[in-house]
């Protein structure tokens, strides 16, 4: 199936004009999937680690949103063991008129802005809301451990 | 000859006739006059006429009982002697010649006088003056030694062969006029052998030894116990019929005796049927040796006897037996049958037998001579059973034997129309060219001066040289047999190894009978486009009448002749041709007529509404030569209301209306001729009756789907004998109808062959280049999606039309239903279109009277269900916030009009469309968002506010650029206006996917090709009610042409389209524009709905890609997937193209159930 002008658009466009901290690489032999890499946010327990995901655009994109998940083990109240991701804009909010680029950056901002109210890891929110400078604590570590570039 | 029994009667009856009002140029009778006093000599002269006494012993014997005067004896009597009198073989006038060349002749030497002039007295003089008879061959083989010996047995019955051999005439070989068919006539032998046959006789008789084998026996005819003569005074002398009475059977008795003159029995009843009536007639004698007879015979025995027939030369003479100008065909279809006609079918019939049983068979005639035959007879018989069932007479007369085989079926799968035309079209290309006059404007392609001179001639009734004739095609030619039944040479007859016969009406001849043809005019039939207008211009000027120079100087135009009103001479018009044509038509007749011809040559007035308030016998009276109009266009309305109008008169004079039947023009020209195909139809009578001098007709299809079509055509040529619609019927209506397809197109193309002149678009020239190189043409099928709420109408429609039809295959009425459901699937057709053409109350109505009684048990609920479907898609809100919202947002719109669209990322954003949050995105993409939602059972989201969004509140910008020719909208010169914009509600209910499609179309073309034309067609007038304002919308210059609209608004309407320059889209209905129009200008066709055969959908196209387009031709036909339309192309098109011609060959209610098999296919 012929590749939508809009994928390849995007495509261009993220080599073209990079978002800084953010890298994907469509795949040679399946351009709709894509390797990821974010850089961690200054300020953030995530700090100076690089984290890997995947993305997919499955079909019905940009109807449906992409699928995306980290392949690097992340210690976050919003992202769970498997390395999947609660964010509304890939769930319910999705948008067409959002991108691969706009997706990635919220992914980024809530690497920067953990949401423990909304959580998919639930032990790690429980932590969070109740030893948050242990739970930072641990992030950073796992951010060493797993994430150094 | 010894007995003479009234020789002054006779001689009063040939004074009486010679002055005889016969038509014919010489009468076939007179070359025996000079004969009459022959016998004073020839009688004891000539050694072989030793049995000449009583030639006429079968025939003149009926003198007795003729109930009638004296004329018929005499002619009984004038052919007794001239048979006696040729007999004798000698058959000029030996008074007269000794008279002339002044010494008394021996016997010797008028016999050879006689054979080397053929009997030819002044000839016989010159030659015997110059002395060259002496050089001349002696006749050779005058021998009677090789004549069958019986001649000698029965000269009671039959006379012998006088003369076997002919003498070489010098100026022998030239094809027979009519002066020679006498001559031929007297070549020929008095009898010739033309074949033998077994039959079987019974004794009337016992005894024995009555009859041995070989011996000779002698058929005699038992006396009729009734003649009657049946003759008309005009030509009686010619007519011989013999007849009995109709409402007796017949007598048809045959005896037979042998050499002792003892009767001995009579032939069985099936031979005796037509022995008989050839006896009767005089058209055969009869010789028979016995071939088995029991020595000892009973009565009703079998005798086995072997008759051998000899034709007689008086059958051939060829006006003996004509028929006057009522045909006879009308007694086979009319109440009563006259005796004249009851005696040539008698003979026709007879003769058919005849050759049935010697098995004698044309050389040339059609190739299924068997079905023919039967197929004679058939009729023949058929007339038979008519006539015994209206006088209830008892038992059959001539009861008909072998019904074979049916007709195989193997021409019905051949395209019978290809056919029909193909020996039309066999077009000469080397076949003489005629330039135009010089006040022709134009110049004409090849093809187009070969036609100029064909219609030169036919107008002038030349014959085309070189061209072989054709031979009629009710004859047939058969070649004198050779050998005689026991395989000895037959004496040959010089020059005459033919005759032919004419099966239908019995008649024989010496000559070639070549298909006369006297009309002066003909059928054009040249393919659409390759300019028939044209060419009939072109004879318009290359043949008129010029009038004369002197009276120039007068001042016609007061001097117009004064004619009684009254009066009810129809005036000759000679300097004008009138058209007939389509009144769509009329305006291009004009001008084409005017930018054909030099400027002041050819005036052309337009004779209808109040044009035609003229006195046409004063304006084309030969008087008013000069101010004369040379061409009168008019319409076949306006020939059907002068036509009523006349007819209403209490006097019906045609002369006293002024108009177009008081003058007889000089040329008659019927533009697309098939509007008077139905002979029936009020406007083909009243175009009968016109009057005129050449007759053309002009028709791309001379046959639309009946051969009938034709014969209107026919008919209005005034083709004789074609025009005769009994003479039609016989001949090829009825072999039509009894699926004799063969021989009833055989004798359709023998009639058109030298009547039509046709060429086709993709003839080509010897060269291989084609006749008209016209610009290429591509067929685009474009395939429409519904929209959502298009598809659920549709979808509806079809279960709702697939059900009923359902319903009614199991209960058997599909036929009695064809109405209803051909209604239906109508409202399907139309639903692709635009579901709101179902709601046109004048179309549900059609289908709602149909069912009424079935709606009423159902319920209305699925009419409701569809209702609520309709409004769902029409509904529309106040339009007062709209305008409020338009002018708040179009800001916005201007600003982001560059932008690309978030969805597709398609830059521009195609058919720009906002959401009601002003937010906005490509027309397609949004429509798939909420698709996607409804799908997914969510409420769609703005993409960019997440506001609930749905498709009634999306609104289309439209861009409205002004026309620019150059295209030069890309560049932003000072003279750039940004485009306006403006606003439209989407799903507003006045669009639909067709019109969408056609717009997406139209706009790209404007962008592309800027100021092409284009035509759309449409089937549905209402259909283009509803592209109208969506072409208004976008800007689009349009007008419309369809059927209701009058002939000046129609002219305008072309005009405007033709002069318009820029780009321009004509809107027309298939029926209105499908034929005639000239529409060269357009590039593009849009066909916005399929038609159950593409050759109408081609013929529309052919209105643009036709002679003197420039460009290629694109069409476009929008199909909607998966719906019955992608049906209708797909298989009943393609089916069609193999059966469209044979259409013709069904009977109507073949044509519903074909119609049925469609709807099977379309529902399926």
């Amino acid at each position: 199936m012929a590749l939508p002008k809009r994928i390849i658009k995007e495509t261009e466009r993220l080599v073209a004009e990079p978002v800084p901290g953010i890298e994907a690489v469509p795949h040679e032999d399946n351009l709709r999937y894509f390797d990821v890499s974010i850089h961690g946010p200054a300020q953030s327990p995530y700090e100076g680690g690089v984290f890997k995901l995947e993305l997919f655009l499955p079909e019905d994109y940009p109807m449906t949103p992409p699928k995306i998940r980290f392949l690097t083990k992340i210690y976050h109240p919003n992202i769970d063991r498997l390395g999947r991701i609660c964010l509304d804009v890939l769930k319910a909010n999705w948008s067409p008129a959002l991108q691969i680029r706009t997706i990635l950056l919220s992914i980024q901002a809530l690497l920067g802005a953990p949401n423990p109210d909304d959580p998919l890891a639930n032990d790690v929110a429980q932590r969070w809301k109740e030893d948050e400078p242990g739970a930072i604590a641990t992030a950073r570590e796992w951010t060493q451990k797993h994430a150094a570039p | 000859m010894e007995e003479n029994p009234h020789p002054p009667k006779r001689r009063r009856f040939f004074a009486q006739s010679s002055p005889s009002p016969s038509p014919e140029p010489s009468d076939p009778i007179l070359p025996s006059t000079p004969q009459r006093e022959s016998h004073t000599f020839t009688t004891n002269n000539d050694p072989s006429s030793d049995d000449n006494a009583t030639t006429t012993t079968p025939f003149v014997d009926q003198d007795e009982v003729l109930d009638n005067q004296d004329q018929f004896e005499e002619k009984i009597e004038e052919d007794a002697e001239a048979l006696d009198v040729q007999a004798l073989g000698i058959r000029l006038d030996a008074v007269m010649l000794e008279s002339f060349v002044g010494e008394k002749l021996s016997a010797d030497v008028l016999k050879r006088l006689d054979d080397i002039s053929g009997g030819d007295l002044q000839r016989a003089i010159n030659m015997y003056l110059d002395g060259s008879w002496q050089e001349a061959k002696p006749s050779t083989s005058r021998s009677s030694g090789k004549q069958s010996p019986f001649n000698s047995l029965f000269g009671q019955a039959a006379k012998r062969k006088s003369s076997t051999a002919i003498p070489q005439e010098s100026s022998a070989g030239t094809p027979a006029s009519d002066e020679e068919i006498v001559q031929r006539l007297d070549k020929m032998p008095l009898e010739r052998y033309i074949g033998a046959f077994g039959v079987e006789g019974w004794a009337t008789r016992s005894g024995r030894n009555l009859l041995s084998h070989d011996e000779v026996v002698l058929i005699e005819r038992q006396q009729p116990q009734q003649v009657q003569k049946t003759v008309r005074r005009g030509k009686g002398k010619a007519v011989a019929v013999v007849s009995q009475s109709a409402s007796k059977r017949r007598d048809t008795v045959v005896r037979f005796s042998n050499s002792k003159g003892e009767e001995i029995g009579r032939l069985s009843q099936d031979t005796a049927e037509y022995v008989s009536t050839l006896l009767d007639q005089k058209i055969c004698t009869f010789k028979a040796v016995c071939v088995y007879a029991p020595e000892v015979i009973r009565t009703n025995e079998n005798i086995f006897l072997q008759l051998k027939c000899y034709m007689l030369r008086q059958t051939f003479n060829p006006r003996a037996l004509r028929l006057s100008d009522s045909n006879r065909s009308t007694g086979l279809f009319e109440v009563k049958e006259t005796e004249e006609e009851k005696a040539l079918r008698l003979r026709q019939t007879s003769l058919v037998k005849l050759f049935n049983e010697i098995k004698l068979y044309p050389t040339s005639a059609g190739q299924d001579l068997k079905a023919k035959r039967e197929g004679l007879l058939q009729g023949a018989e058929m007339a038979e059973e008519k006539l015994e069932k209206e006088e209830a007479a008892k038992g059959n007369g001539t009861p008909i034997k072998d019904e074979e085989e049916p007709q195989e079926g193997k021409e019905l799968e051949q395209d019978q129309l290809d056919q029909l035309y193909k020996k039309a079209q066999t077009f000469d290309f080397n076949s003489p060219e005629a330039e135009p006059a010089e006040t022709f404007a134009m110049n004409l392609r090849r093809y187009q001066k070969q036609a100029l001179h064909w219609m030169l001639n036919k107008e002038r009734d030349k014959k085309n040289e070189g061209q072989e004739e054709s031979m009629h095609p009710l004859w047939e030619e058969y070649t004198w047999p050779l050998k005689d039944e026991n395989d000895k040479e037959l004496p040959v007859v010089e020059s005459q190894e033919k005759f032919y016969v004419n099966p239908y009406s019995g008649e024989l001849s010496l000559k070639f009978p070549v298909q006369e043809q006297n009309c002066l005019g003909g059928i054009l039939a040249d393919e659409m486009g390759l300019g028939k207008t044209i060419e009939m211009l072109s004879l318009i000027h290359s043949n008129r009448n010029e009038p004369e120079v002197s009276s120039a100087s007068e001042s016609r135009a007061f001097n117009l002749p004064r004619l009684p009103k009254s009066s009810d001479i129809v005036e000759p018009a000679p300097y004008t041709t009138l058209v007939v044509a389509p009144m769509s038509l009329l305006s291009q007749w004009q001008t084409e007529a005017e930018s054909a011809s030099k400027p002041g040559t050819l005036r052309t007035i337009i004779y209808y509404g109040a044009d035609k308030s003229l006195d046409l016998r004063a304006q084309c009276s030969a008087a008013n030569a000069h101010n004369a109009p040379h061409v009168i266009i008019t319409s076949y309305g306006v020939v059907l209301s002068e036509f009523t109008q006349i007819a209403n008169t209490v006097s019906g004079a045609r002369g006293s209306s002024g108009g177009l039947f008081s003058v007889q023009f000089f040329r008659i020209i019927l533009d697309e001729a098939h509007n008077i195909k139905n002979r029936q139809s009020k406007t083909a009578k009243a175009c009968y009756e016109l009057d005129a001098i050449h007759r053309w007709v002009l028709t791309g299809t001379p046959i639309v789907n009946r051969l009938e079509d034709l014969f209107s055509l026919v008919r209005f040529l005034r083709v004789e004998p074609w025009s005769n619609f009994a003479f039609w019927r016989t001949f090829i209506t009825v072999p039509f109808e009894s699926k004799d397809f063969l021989r009833a197109l055989d004798v359709v193309q023998t009639v058109l062959e030298p009547l039509v002149m046709r060429r086709t678009k993709d003839m080509k020239q010897p060269d291989g280049t084609p006749l008209v190189p016209l610009p290429p043409k591509t067929i685009i099928i474009e395939e429409i999606e519904l929209s959502k709420a298009e598809r659920a109408v549709y979808d509806f429609i079809y279960m709702y039309v697939k059900r009923s039809f359902a319903e009614n295959m199991e209960a058997g009425s599909v036929m009695k239903s064809y109405t209803t459901i051909f209604a239906q699937i109508l409202r399907l057709r139309q639903s692709c279109c635009h579901p709101t053409l179902v709601r046109k109350k004048e179309i549900v109505a059609d289908e709602l009277e149909a069912e009424e009684a079935e709606a009423e048990a159902r319920g209305l609920t699925d009419n409701m269900d569809l209702q609520a479907l309709i409004d769902k898609f029409t509904s529309q809100e106040n339009e007062g916030e709209f305008n409020n919202y338009n002018a708040h947002v179009l800001q916005q719109i201007k600003e982001e009009a560059e932008n690309e669209c978030p969805i597709c990322s398609d830059e521009p954003i195609e058919e720009m469309t906002v959401t009601a949050c002003f937010h906005m995105a490509c027309k397609k993409c949004l429509l798939g968002l909420i698709e996607f939602s409804k799908n997914k059972g969510e409420q769609a989201r703005c993409f960019s506010c997440r506001e609930p969004i749905n498709e009634k509140e999306l609104y289309e910008v439209i861009k409205h650029e002004s026309e620019n020719l150059g295209g030069l909208s890309a560049f932003k010169d000072v003279n750039y206006t940004p485009p306006e914009f403006s606003l439209r509600r989407l799903a507003s209910g006045k669009s639909s996917a067709k019109i969408d499609a056609l717009i997406a179309n139209l706009k790209r073309l404007r962008r592309e090709n800027p100021g092409m034309k284009s035509v759309v067609f449409s089937q549905f007038t209402s259909f283009i009610n509803l592209i109208e304002p969506a072409l208004a919308r976008e800007r689009i210059q349009f007008v419309r042409f369809d059927g209701a609209m009058s002939q000046q608004q129609r002219s305008v309407v072309l005009a405007k389209f033709k002069s318009h320059v820029g780009g321009m889209v004509l809107l027309i209905s298939l029926k209105a524009g499908g034929v005639g129009l000239n529409l060269t200008e357009a590039k593009r066709v849009f066909m916005m709905d399929p038609w159950w055969s593409f050759a109408v959908e081609s013929q529309a196209i052919d209105r643009i890609h036709r002679m003197g387009q420039t460009e290629e031709v694109v069409v476009h036909r929008f199909i909607v997937k998966g719906s019955v339309e992608e049906r209708m192309v797909h298989k009943i098109q393609e089916r069609k193209k193999f059966i469209a011609s044979s259409l013709g060959m069904m009977s109507a209610e073949e044509k519903r159930a074909q119609r049925i098999e469609d709807i099977k296919d379309l529902l399926s």
